[in-house]
């Protein structure tokens, strides 16, 4: 028995030079109760499909053809009111910008309501506020939140209301479009948690849109890979994982980091040598931000933290935290972008508030960075080749006129471009992947001793991630250069790290070798996060239990120092 | 295992596509542009049309009739006066050439000298910070609560005699900037966070050419915008002031006859031939620069795009 | 907090008040002319006066309006008044105090300006969120284009032409004044309709331009309030349209355009002097006028301060109101 069955549905896009066939002929079934997954990478039609479903398709987009039946009923073939009252009732969607799909002027309890008034029901007073007080209670929020806007909730609360919102008329079908792609992973998995939970409740068919092969192994029963708007491959989660049939599945599956197979490449821990030259040291450096005169609340951003890198023994720290953990503002101190409030920051044993101008000079040269936002860190007014021309001019890296583009296409090819293809283009001409890419050419032709590289992945397609993380260690081995990696994802961090800093609230709550800290972690911050981790293999299953809050400020654990880098205790 | 399937199948092409870079495909191109885009034209064609109006007419009509006496007192449209004549004797057409242009030059002087200004203050502001930006922002503040009406009313009240049209222009610049300033500043707040600064920074770029060859082209787009906005805010007050009689007195602007006009009660006298041209001139002008904005606007932020 | 932030803001207001009031004082005496003299040579002009009398009646008039006085002293005079909203005699028709003349002409410009802006914004808004509602539509676009070019069109200029067509052509409205010459005011009907008649032009030139301005701005930010993610959210909760068009994207479309609305009444006096110059009708507009053209200083200051005042109010009413219909902000 199926539930739905989508047959032969084409969806185009019209512009006025071209037609492109977003969705080309997709056929799949959805059993009552299950839950399947579609997954792809972005453009490869996974939401165009799920929203054709509702007849959501805004123009220039256009259902060209195929059937999507429901029970029987064809939801492509519904006009007039029976589009709206088919929605909700029978097909419900949770959306992808949790942050802002609950309209901001209303409170939660007329955002329950109003739905079900619009389906005619009619309820009084008191069977409406206990229907709201249910509807909150079933995914975990407190019916006293009914009167609160969203602005007084937090990112996983307002995914839940989202979530209690869709379900509230026990639909037959669910369709959640990347639901928690905008929470950290801790939340992440109890909405999830949260989401499957009410799933069961109901029995109804659910539709999980993601690109995280991970979160599908954990959370689905079956896996729709599409690709180009076309099936790639539809199997059960415990054969799509095992036995991939299409090269694109395997792709995708193995772009997803897992511990446990780290290649050991990194030195066994040794103490470095206190008389070994220091190249960068943070001397009982913190920094808060706001305060003073206007008397705006101060925030802490870093607790006092002193370390100290040295030159020698080049290698990849990282540091992981999520967003308001105060990575980004010690990242910002390396680079000089920032001042610290207390403490002092040491280049090569100079401090960095007194240097002369031609020592700034070589620490702007030697000190480099890769950001987020690859499309952000190109002008774009100029073509590409000027992020990394400036550089050579400005440091007078090249003296005959000639060898600039010498270096420039030696550098593309140095990270796996074609600097034919590359060269010459504006930014917005290039696809993210080869800006970052671009970007990771742009540090190695400078040469640097060090590069800070935030989050250079996290706005990349999952099938480019691992190459740029390769090219950067890559970097380190061939030009000796130290790489502060920070990030959010812990799994990325235990593949290329020789060292790992794990920050909360702007404190290190434990650092030491990735084999320890993120396999073995003993901070319950760190233990919650690996716990949050989604394993892409279904038969290792994600548990159930809630991370431990209480035990998150508990104190600091440093365990086993690397060679070249030495972190001082807190204190 | 299967081969996946390309994207050159998934694109189909429907209409006539020339290839890029070629002269033809650049025509096309800014031919269907223009269709999505039809404010850009409409404001181009009125301003470019009053413009060759002022300039062109020069050619065929004698100033001199701009002043009074220059012929009989209100006349009808005839052949030697296509648009008549005023009760002072001045030749409709003669003035309208001569006060187009003046009105114009008078919105272009103000505009652009606001605009100078106001960019200046609005960059220290912006990419300094501090303290002077907030001494700055403060006073502009404090000089937007001002009613610039009145501010303009009495300080050319005060100067009236021998007040030129140029002299108007300056006296306008005097509030002009306080829009682009406040302007200018918000946005290089946002520019001086840009990704692309910081990569310059770390390029070795020193703070002067990091203003002049990082944010400055990216604001062009911004100033282009704030100039019409300030040329037609210019010429409205310019206008409005000499319609309120506190103009140049010698020199025949748009405004001084739309005061002339009440003065003399020329709807009781049915001038139409005199009320009418100044107006539509200034409607004319108004609209033009507006649509011309609008379109920019829309090439520079595609928020309002329409679907095509 | 919300009555903290309150305290805060009338504060800010009092300063800012006292700042503007202040430079409203100097720019004056930057003028080179004295306003007296001025004012006599002028009568000299026309009654022939000798320049001997001039001096004395100088000192005369000096000593009345306290021009003789230090420029502190007549400051903190300045100061003193002001807040008791005194604003003396005025000096082109003495003896009639400054008060009595505002009193006289402000209910005339506050009854034009508040009913054309209530009626142009209500109007404005709702077609402005229609035209974005029904963006692919032809009629909505053509309704959009025309109100684009009346949004751009000065107040007065269109004033203008509609003396010319409905009243010198047309003669179905006076071509000038807020009443008609031979009748006298007083609380009765007959006059009222006549105010009515009199006032119905001038409004409607400052309606059809408003209505477009109110208009394109809603527009713009409908445009804006519809690629947001509840609107999807919305649609995909199968709600009906008209709740989707009211409750989701007008309310929250509408909320900077009461911003615009709030500070617009702060413009109310000074909005549309040119109309009220154009269509000659006895309001602040015609009193500004004529106080400048005779360099009645009282007058001046007596107008501009009722401005600030107006303005400053305009920005306290955001503060008030802006709390009250976006909970982001109640805090």
């Amino acid at each position: 028995m199926t539930l739905l069955e989508v047959r032969d549905l084409c969806i185009d896009y019209f512009t006025s030079t071209r037609v492109i066939h977003a969705v080309r002929g997709v056929s799949f079934d959805v059993a009552p109760g299950e839950r399947v997954a579609l997954v792809g990478e972005s453009g490869s039609g996974k939401t165009t499909t799920a929203l054709a479903l509702m007849q959501m398709i805004e123009p220039p987009g256009k259902i060209v053809g195929g059937t999507a039946k429901l029970n029987g009923t064809d939801l492509l073939a519904l006009r007039g009111d029976a589009v709206r009252a088919s929605r909700l009732a029978n097909v419900a969607y949770i959306p992808q910008g949790a942050m802002n799909s609950l309209n901001p002027v209303l409170r939660l309890r007329e955002q329950i309501l109003d739905g079900l008034v619009d389906h005619g029901q009619r309820l009084d007073r008191k069977a409406a506020d206990a229907l709201v007080a249910g509807a909150l209670k079933g995914v975990g929020l407190s019916p006293d939140l009914a009167r609160a806007y969203p602005h007084e909730l937090s990112g996983g609360m307002k995914q839940r209301a989202c979530i209690a919102i869709a379900i509230a008329m026990k639909p037959d079908l669910v369709i959640a479009d990347e639901p928690t792609s905008a929470l950290d992973v801790i939340t992440q998995k109890q909405v999830m948690a949260t989401l499957i939970a009410a799933q069961e409740e109901i029995g109804c068919g659910l539709l999980l849109i993601g690109h995280d092969m991970g979160l599908m192994a954990q959370a689905t029963n079956r896996v729709i890979v599409l690709q180009h708007g076309l099936i790639a491959e539809d199997a059960p989660v415990g054969r799509i994982f095992t036995d991939p049939q299409h090269a694109y599945s395997r792709m995708l599956i193995d772009s997803v980091p897992t511990l446990g197979k780290r290649a050991e490449t990194a030195a066994p821990a040794v103490i470095a040598k206190p008389e070994a030259a220091s190249l960068m040291e943070f001397d009982k450096v913190s920094k808060t931000f706001g305060g003073g005169l206007f008397g705006n609340d101060a925030v802490r951003a870093l607790d006092t933290c002193s370390f100290r890198l040295a030159d020698e023994h080049p290698q990849i720290i990282s540091v992981v935290g999520q967003s308001g953990s105060g990575k980004t503002t010690l990242a910002r101190m390396v680079l000089g972008f920032e001042t610290p409030s207390t403490g002092e920051i040491r280049y090569r044993g100079k401090p960095m508030a007194a240097m002369r101008a031609e020592e700034r000079r070589a620490y702007r040269r030697e000190v480099q960075a890769i950001f987020q936002d690859p499309y952000g860190s190109f002008n774009p007014f100029y073509k590409v080749d000027r992020a990394l021309s400036l550089p050579l001019a400005n440091f007078g890296l090249t003296t005959q006129g000639g060898s600039a583009r010498s270096r420039m296409e030696e550098a593309c090819e140095a990270v796996g471009l074609d600097a034919g293809e590359v060269l010459g283009r504006f930014p917005h001409e290039l696809s993210g992947g080869q800006r970052q890419r671009l970007m990771v050419a742009r540090a190695l032709m400078i040469g640097p001793r060090m590069l800070v590289a935030d989050e250079p992945v996290s706005m990349v397609d999952a099938s480019l991630r691992m190459t740029i993380l390769g090219n950067l260690q890559r970097l380190k081995d061939r030009f000796s250069i130290s790489v502060i990696y920070i990030t959010h994802d812990l799994a990325t961090a235990y593949h290329v790290s020789d060292y790992v800093l794990v920050l909360h609230k702007g404190r290190i709550v434990e650092a030491g070798l990735p084999g320890d800290v993120i396999e073995r972690p003993e901070h319950p911050y760190t233990r919650s996060l690996v716990d949050a981790i989604p394993w892409p293999d279904p038969n290792r299953h994600w548990g159930t239990g809630a991370p431990d809050r209480a035990g998150w400020d508990a104190r600091q654990i440093i365990r086993g120092q690397s060679a070249g880098f030495v972190l001082n205790a807190a204190g | 295992m299967t081969t996946s399937p390309t994207v050159q199948t998934r694109v189909e092409t429907i209409a006539e596509e020339a290839e890029a870079g070629s002269l033809r495909g650049v025509i096309l191109g800014v031919g269907r542009y223009l269709r999505r885009n039809p404010q850009l034209i409409v404001g181009l064609i009125l301003l470019l049309g009053l413009v060759a109006f002022t300039t062109i007419g020069r050619l065929f009509v004698d100033i001199a009739g701009a002043h009074p006496l220059a012929g009989p007192a209100s006349q009808p449209p005839s052949a030697e006066f296509p648009l008549g004549t005023d009760p002072q004797g001045r030749d409709v057409l003669a003035v309208m050439v001569v006060g187009a242009w003046l009105t114009i030059r008078t919105g272009v002087i103000a505009g652009f000298i606001g605009i100078l200004a106001g960019s200046a203050v609005g960059f220290v502001a912006g990419y300094y910070g501090g303290w002077a930006d907030r001494i700055i922002t403060w006073i502009v503040d404090v000089l937007l609560t001002v009613p610039a009406i009145l501010f303009l009313v009495i300080i050319s009240a005060m100067l009236q005699n021998g007040l030129t049209s140029f002299g108007m222009a300056l006296i306008i610049a005097l509030l002009a900037w306080r829009r682009p300033a406040r302007q200018v500043r918000s946005q290089i707040l946002v520019m001086r966070e840009a990704g692309y600064v910081e990569m310059a920074k770390l390029s070795g770029s020193s703070g002067f050419s990091i203003i002049f060859k990082e944010i400055a082209p990216n604001l062009m787009p911004y100033l282009i915008s704030s100039f019409i906005v300030a040329v037609a805010a210019a010429i409205l007050a310019s206008v409005g002031l000499e319609a309120m009689g506190l103009g140049p007195q010698n020199e025949p602007t748009l405004g001084m006859t739309v005061y002339w006009i009440m003065q003399f009660s020329a709807f009781l006298l049915g001038l139409w031939w005199w009320i009418l041209p100044p107006v539509l001139i200034l409607i004319v002008l108004f609209v033009g620069l507006y649509l011309l904005n609008a379109g920019l606007d829309e090439l520079a932020n595609p928020r309002l795009r329409k679907r095509t | 907090m919300y009555i903290q932030r309150i305290l805060r803001r009338i504060l800010t207001l009092l300063a800012v008040i006292w700042a503007a009031a202040t430079l409203n004082f100097f720019l004056p005496q930057l003028a080179p002319k004295n306003p007296i003299t001025e004012k006599l040579t002028q009568l000299a002009e026309t009654s022939g006066i000798s320049g001997n009398q001039i001096a004395v009646l100088t000192e005369a008039f000096n000593e009345r309006f306290g021009l003789d006085q230090p420029l502190w002293k007549r400051y903190f005079d300045y100061l003193h008044d002001i807040a008791t909203f005194d604003f003396g005699y005025s000096i082109s028709s003495y003896p009639t105090r400054v008060g009595d003349l505002i009193g006289g002409a402000l209910p005339w410009t506050l009854g034009l300006m508040i009913t054309t802006t209530l009626v142009s914004f209500a109007i404005g808004t709702l077609v402005g969120a229609y035209a974005a509602w029904r963006r692919d539509s032809l009629l909505m676009q053509a309704v959009s284009s025309v109100l684009m070019v009346f949004s751009a069109i000065p107040f007065y200029l269109i004033g203008l032409v509609l003396i010319y067509f409905l009243a010198a052509k047309g003669g179905w409205f006076p071509i000038s004044g807020g009443y008609s010459l031979f009748s006298i005011p007083g609380w009765n009907w007959s006059f009222a309709l006549e105010v009515l008649h009199h006032s119905l032009l001038p409004a409607l030139s400052i309606a059809i331009a408003s209505i477009g301005i109110w208009a394109i701005g809603m527009r713009g930010m409908m445009v804006t309030v519809q690629g947001e993610d509840y609107m999807v959210f919305a649609k995909a909760k199968g709600l009906k349209p008209r709740r989707v068009f009211l409750r989701y994207g007008v309310r929250n479309a509408v909320l900077p355009q009461v911003t615009t609305l709030a500070l617009f009444f702060g413009q109310v006096v000074t909005g549309a002097v040119l109309v009220e110059i154009v269509f000659g009708y006895p309001g602040m507009g015609n009193l500004l006028l004529e106080s400048i053209t005779l360099f009645d200083y009282p007058t001046i200051y007596g107008i501009v301060f009722i401005l600030i005042v107006t303005i400053a109010l305009s920005m306290l009413l955001v503060d008030l109101i802006y709390p009250l219909i976006d909970p982001r902000v109640r805090a």
